[in-house]
């Protein structure tokens, strides 16, 4: 498999949010259910920011134009998937990692020591972390993933999958970054100027390219983006951390922290009895009963 | 629509008005960008600056309410410029005509000719053309309508063939095109912006830019949805864009047409079935006591003397014996006369009118099948005092709606109301078996993919239980309109269960002697010009002949036209001619005629729908919308040469600029909305003369003088209608919690609203609290002189629901409507804002 990237076309975005539901339904990532909990946030942006369990936000900017509507930036909030990435840099136990095949930035859960040191190195203020702020046990870190389960089995991550206006594709690197110069070049020959492509160069190159329409400033992008200056004390804290790790992940059990990630692929639906089957140990973790109209 | 979806990337122009197409209708993005992709201009005018506005090469701002000075002022533009497209109009439209003496407009009044002060009503018959010759049709043996006189058709006067008087030369002052260039020479630039509220160079980029279609090889569309009809005169603003679209010779071309974007998965269906008060399914007329009591006078008021309409009287029998089966005979009319007729009132059967009449004590019970009036019909809240005088309600949903809980909402009293509330749970569209029919009109077979939760079942189940239920007490105890109920042909089960397949036999249509539904052997006709006046074939709705003519496999979908998924692109124009099915029979663009010119050469060979090649039309990359052949007795056909007669819907064959199909205008003319901020200086009448429900106290007509803000109400693509389905997904309200209503900052400033603020909006029929979004895409618009602010409310909240719940802004919009499809003024009322 080559080098691959999602593009994220700005220009071709509706702004629709389709990627942002795409991609909570197919990672199994929850949405707030208690009555009215979500507060106005003054602005179309939702929810507000990437959080625990949010791994993709489409942004909203605008500026006036002089006399009707605004310059309005739509932007992808979510993993850059750097080349140079400092989150992988920087973990401790190995639980951040490159998919060698794709380039893309993955994690395992079950490694996470929970040190959040992967948000500090993070140029884009990317990742989040489950159960920050309560007990402090069993913090782990949470991002895109790219869908990387799908990639291996050859289909498009599912927010490229969702998306109508085809303003995020999905492909080789190489086809991407084509396509993307491709469409600055029209739209600078429609007239917007500050058109540019954005991640080609950027820390190594990211795997996840825009075309921004509007200025870098609408859509919250560093122009120049730099591992953290942090980054070089944390890299000889590194060992430590990682027996600390080792430690931790002892000490809790692993069992324990299997059951915090998702493991949709080790789940096995029996048609004949209706029953949902645990592939490892066989064990039935919960029966439909369709007669009774369950699904 | 006239094209369908993926039709729009052959747009040259594409304007959206009245329409947030990307928001409201994601599909439509992706064919949208195919045609900016090959160069085509987007142009979008909205009152507010929408996320489709956000990708439009030119935004056009525009006061609610405004669009038939918009586009009256294009019209004047276009003919002023001589930017029409000549051939198509002198052949295709009625330009030529000649109207009636008395045909005329009075701005001074405002009036057309023939307005009645005492009936309230145009007298219509100065709205038809000068007779120049008639005849009669040939009924003889071997004539054109020899099976007027076949054993078994029920007898009627045919009409007369007319012809009309016509100049070619189009410079008769009575003649159309003359009368209609007079009408909107007073539509200037200058009076358009001062009406619309937009600035006169933006005004005259986007008329340059979308009358560039008028060229014969480019293509216009025009995408609109409910910006355009829900107003007191919705049903014009719909005319006027296809005045402009037959001047630029934009119907019945590729990438043109004019594409109303339905707001519901299977609106379109939902019509195509009569939904409509007036409506027999098929876009027939539903009976009705002064113009057709018996079912001769239904086939001598509706059959079209010429065109496509000649054939209404097969239509019409072929639907009472698939209504009535064995029951139906040519001596009891097919039993027309067991058929409901609509009473002289019958607009206060529609929407609107249900509430009236309960309000009035004078309606007992209702059903509420898969519609949720408290919350999205008009003045919400009368509509919930309303309903407290109903005995009982039953409601089918698939969550406990807000119209299923009315006597709840916060300002009802629980305690007082009487009404016996039914709840029926029903399946969701991915719980059943059936067709779904789009936009662009294709019918699609879909499987069922999951069970119904609980106790949910199909409506069509429950329509079921209903009927039979029915039926057998009629059968015990008997009762008003006995034979209507008990004589009703009512046999689609399939092994004993209702099924949609045996209801998709009776809607393509069979030959009644040679089928038999009991055991599935059906002799299914291929399409609908097979259908019969004589009782020998039986179809439900003659528009979706051909659409499941299989009767080799007739329990087997997939094998049907509407089961085709096959991607053959001939022309490559996104016709996909085998995928799905396309009613009627299976054209992608109607009007297809229009495509090509006089002699039959299309307008642009990179777009050939129908080519004639001098003996024949050997190229039909789509099924021809007009008779391009006629069928010999030994089985071969002959070529018809190309004509004029582009549009066979119509008696005359030739599409209308002036028509007396509406109620209220001959051409659409500015009127101001029911509740406006400004003057109409168009004419001396305010309103449109025939506005609906007006006068009904509930409406509660506000001043300017005392709510100054014009407001419109719309949706937001993460919901859908009402949110009585998308609130229930925690995944959706996540991106969008709560309602909002958009303002300016030049308002919020005057008002001393901040962003997020919550805020009051009320009138006199009601107020709501929501939170502010105040933001550059709303700007105040400066209106024959004076400046206009103006709000957005979305309506998709109430105060039902677990997880999300809000106001319900139709609270606020007026329940008074168009004349024509008495549809609501949601688009543009009169509020006052201010801080909470």
């Amino acid at each position: 498999m080559a080098e691959k990237a999602i593009m994220f076309d700005s220009s071709r975005c509706s702004a629709c949010k389709g990627c942002q539901v795409a991609c909570k339904t197919w990672n199994l990532l929850p949405s707030p259910i208690e009555l009215n909990s979500q507060k106005w946030s003054g602005t179309l942006q939702n929810p507000p920011d990437l959080d625990e369990n949010t791994r993709l936000v489409i942004s909203f900017d605008e500026k006036p134009r002089e006399k009707y509507g605004v310059d309005w930036a739509f932007g992808r909030r979510g993993c850059s998937h750097c080349t140079d990435a400092p989150c992988v840099q920087v973990c401790p136990s190995g639980c951040m990692h490159k998919d060698e095949e794709t380039g893309f930035v993955i994690f395992d859960t079950d490694l996470c020591t929970g040190c959040q040191y992967c948000h500090m190195a993070c140029p884009f203020d990317v990742p989040r972390y489950h159960n920050v702020g309560l007990s402090g046990y069993n913090i782990t870190v949470n991002k895109c993933t790219a869908c990387i389960d799908r990639v291996r089995n050859d289909r498009a991550p599912a927010c490229v999958s969702t998306c109508q206006p085809g303003a995020l594709m999905f492909g080789d690197r190489d086809e991407m970054l084509k396509i993307a110069h491709e469409r600055v070049d029209l739209l600078k020959e429609k007239g917007f100027e500050a058109a540019r492509v954005y991640g080609e160069n950027e820390m190594g190159g990211l795997h996840t390219l825009r075309v921004l329409k509007y200025p870098i400033e609408q859509y919250g992008l560093p122009e120049n983006p730099q591992t953290s200056p942090l980054l070089g004390a944390m890299g000889w804290m590194k060992p430590i951390l990682g027996v600390g790790a080792v430690a931790l992940v002892g000490g809790l059990g692993i069992s324990f922290l299997t059951g915090l990630g998702y493991h949709r692929d080790e789940m096995r639906y029996d048609e004949v009895n209706h029953d949902i089957i645990d592939v490892d140990t066989g064990e039935t973790i919960r029966h439909i009963d369709k007669e009774a109209g369950e699904r | 629509m006239t094209g369908h979806y993926c039709d729009f990337k052959n747009a040259d122009v594409i304007l959206t008005s009245g329409s947030n197409n990307l928001e409201n209708h994601p599909v439509s993005s992706k064919w949208v960008q195919r045609a900016l992709d090959a160069g085509a201009t987007w142009i979008v005018v909205d009152p507010r600056f929408t996320r489709t506005a956000s990708q439009a090469d030119i935004y056009c701002p525009i006061r609610p309410g405004t669009d038939i000075a918009f586009y009256g002022g294009m019209i004047n533009y276009i003919i002023e410029k001589d930017l029409w497209q000549h051939e198509y109009v002198e052949h295709y439209t009625n330009a030529t005509f000649i109207m009636d003496e008395g045909y005329s407009f009075d701005p001074e009044t405002g009036f057309f000719s023939g307005w009645d002060e005492s009936k309230k009503a145009y007298d219509k018959h100065t709205w038809h053309y000068q007779v120049e010759s008639e005849s009669e049709w040939d009924t003889s043996e071997g004539g054109s309508f020899a099976w007027v006189k076949d054993p078994g058709v029920p007898e009627f006067t045919p009409p007369k063939v007319q012809v009309a008087r016509k100049d070619p030369t189009m410079q008769d002052p009575q003649c159309v095109w003359q009368l209609m260039k007079k009408h909107y020479s007073r539509y200037t630039i200058e009076k358009v912006c001062e009406t619309c509220g937009m600035d006169e160079d933006t005004l005259i980029q986007v008329y340059e830019a979308y009358a560039s279609t008028g060229a014969p090889e480019k293509a216009g569309t025009i995408l609109y949805a409910l910006g355009q009809t829900q107003h007191t005169y919705g049903t014009n603003n719909t005319r006027i864009m296809t005045l402009v679209q037959l001047l630029l010779g934009n119907v019945g071309v590729a990438g043109g047409g004019l594409n109303a974007l339905r707001g519901e998965p299977n609106v379109q269906g939902a019509t195509d079935m009569a939904m409509l008060v007036f409506d027999f399914p098929g876009y027939l007329r539903w009976p009705n006591v002064s113009e057709s009591p018996n079912l001769r006078a239904w086939c001598e008021s509706q059959t079209y003397y010429g065109g496509f309409y000649t054939n209404k009287p097969k239509f019409m029998v072929s639907a009472l014996k698939e209504w009535f089966g064995e029951h139906a005979t040519v001596e009891n009319d097919y039993g027309y006369d067991w058929l409901p007729k609509i009473p002289k009132n019958g607009g206060d059967y529609t929407t609107m009118g249900t509430f009236h009449l309960m309000d009035a004590g004078t309606m007992k019970g209702y059903f509420a099948w898969g519609q949720n009036p408290v919350v999205s019909d008009p003045n919400s809240a009368f509509n919930r005092r309303a309903m407290a005088n109903l005995e009982w309600l039953v409601v089918a949903d698939w969550v406990e709606t807000a119209t299923a809980s009315f006597w709840r909402a916060p300002d009802m009293k629980p305690e007082d109301i009487q009404t016996e509330v039914y709840f029926l749970p029903a399946a969701l569209i991915y719980e059943k078996s059936g067709t779904i029919a789009n936009s662009g009109r294709w019918l699609q077979w879909r499987y069922k993919a999951v069970e119904p939760v609980g106790e949910a079942k199909p409506d069509y189940e429950i329509a079921d239980m209903l009927w039979t239920k029915i039926v057998e007490l009629y059968k015990a105890e008997g009762g008003p309109s006995a034979e209507s109920i008990l004589n009703v042909k009512w046999d689609y089960y399939v092994d004993g269960k209702i099924d949609p397949r045996p209801v998709a036999w009776a809607f393509n249509g069979y030959k009644v002697a040679s089928s038999d539904m009991k055991s599935a052997k059906m002799d299914l006709l291929p399409a609908f010009a097979q259908l019969k006046a004589d009782g020998s074939t039986a179809c439900a709705i003659w528009i979706y002949g051909g659409y499941y003519n299989n009767s080799d496999a007739p329990l087997d979908p997939a094998a049907q036209p509407v089961g085709r998924r096959e991607h053959d692109d001939p022309g490559e124009l996104g016709l996909y001619p085998k995928w799905a099915f396309s009613w009627p029979a299976n054209r992608r663009i109607i009007y297809n005629r229009a495509s090509a010119d006089a002699n039959g050469k299309p307008w642009n060979p990179k777009r050939v729908l129908v080519e004639w090649n001098g003996t024949e039309w050997a190229t039909r990359n789509d099924v021809p919308d007009f008779v391009f052949q006629t069928a010999n007795a030994d089985g071969t056909n002959t070529p018809v040469a190309p004509n004029d007669n582009a549009f066979f819907m119509k008696p005359e064959q030739h599409a209308n600029f002036i028509s007396y199909g509406l109620a209220d205008a001959a051409l659409p003319e500015h009127y101001e909305p029911f509740e406006s901020p400004t003057k109409n200086t168009f004419n001396a009448l305010q309103n449109s003369p025939l506005m609906k429900f007006a006068d009904h106290p509930s409406a509660k007509k506000g001043d300017f003088g005392e709510f100054p803000i014009v407001a419109t109400t719309y949706s937001i693509t993460e919901h859908w209608q009402t949110g009585a389905q998308t609130r229930m997904c925690p995944a959706l309200n996540e991106i969008a919690p709560r309602q909002f209503i958009e303002m300016s900052m030049e308002l919020a400033e005057e008002k001393g609203i901040k962003n997020g603020d919550e805020v009051i909006v009320w009138n006199n029929r009601g107020e709501v609290r929501l939170n502010a979004l105040v933001t550059a895409r709303f700007r105040p618009l400066t209106v024959n002189g004076e400046t206009i602010h103006q709000v957005g409310m979305i309506h998709h909240w109430d105060w039902t629901n677990m997880f999300s719940t809000g106001e319900v802004v139709n609270d606020l919009t007026p329940n008074v409507g168009d004349p024509n499809s008495f549809i609501p003024e949601f688009k543009a009322f009169l509020v006052d804002v201010k801080k909470a």
